[in-house]
């Protein structure tokens, strides 16, 4: 059960990762017409459809988080702390501080992709979307490399 | 799709506070609750293991803080949304939009230096 809700947690992981990487890319480096390499059709979308999508992600990932989370506690951690693994336990407790963060952004996020706040150039709308990209980033890769010192069934 | 003032407002005052009330939680230990996964119990408030069982055993209880922590950020960021959206709207002229972002990066920021004592093992 707990493998599984894993798994499920990592796969909607994944599908937020390419959202909002796409998104992240679209309003930082958008494509001019005519896009030609992988890269200029990678970041040609649109980015404000992905908005709602990222949000449910985000709420669904978090969610699932939270659930393998105590799993983690009683059954991972006791392990980490005896093999003295403080930096990986240092970094997912960032993860934690930094997810958590995210979740309040949501609401502001998901508004500002309807119409962004008045300020000139949508530059709030940009940061917002920036802040998410990288709690994004740094949850996945934390979240794979302390699934990995662990091991998959260990 | 366009949303009423007063909603705006509120996302605003609910993005620029969580951060902060976030990291005020976790300084100040202000958990809603405390979760004990391995009894399968909640309790209110903050509560340690160490204060009620012998330290060298409190392993066999681990307490979970995050998802208070959590809790009471949302619930003093809710109570500030809300006073924003019902407050009058010329207000917010006076509020820079920016600290929808800011605020949250500085909190991430003073939450890496809460993190140091784990790098310092």
């Amino acid at each position: 059960m707990t493998t599984a809700l894993l798994i499920l947690h990592g796969l909607v992981a994944v599908a937020l990762l390419g959202a909002i990487t796409h998104q992240v890319l679209a309003v930082w480096a958008p494509s001019g017409a005519g896009p030609r390499s992988v890269f200029d059709r990678f970041r040609a979308v649109q980015p404000a459809g992905f908005a709602t999508a990222i949000v449910v992600l985000y709420a669904a990932a978090a969610v699932l988080g939270a659930i393998v989370y105590l799993f983690f506690k009683i059954d991972i951690q006791p392990d980490f702390e005896r093999d003295r693994h403080w930096h990986a336990l240092g970094f997912f407790d960032l993860k934690e501080d930094f997810v958590s963060i995210g979740l309040g952004l949501l609401p502001a996020y998901w508004i500002s992709w309807r119409r962004p706040f008045a300020d000139g150039r949508g530059h709030t709308t940009v940061a917002l979307t920036t802040v998410l990209g990288f709690i994004v980033w740094w949850s996945f890769l934390v979240g794979h490399v302390v699934n990995d010192m662990k091991g998959f069934g260990s | 799709m366009t949303f009423a003032p007063p909603f705006r407002r509120f996302a605003l005052a609910f993005g620029t506070a969580f951060g902060p009330m976030y990291l005020l939680a976790r300084v100040k230990g202000l958990a809603l609750f405390t979760v004990y996964p391995s009894l399968g119990i909640l309790l209110p408030g903050m509560h340690r293991s160490r204060d009620t069982v012998d330290p060298v055993l409190d392993f066999l209880a681990p307490e979970m803080f995050w998802y208070g922590w959590t809790a009471t950020a949302a619930l003093g960021a809710l109570a500030i949304g809300l006073i924003a959206a019902l407050a009058p709207a010329c207000w917010s002229r006076y509020f820079w939009s920016g600290w929808v972002w800011v605020a949250p990066l500085l909190a991430m920021m003073a939450c890496v230096y809460l993190t140091i004592p784990w790098f310092r093992q």
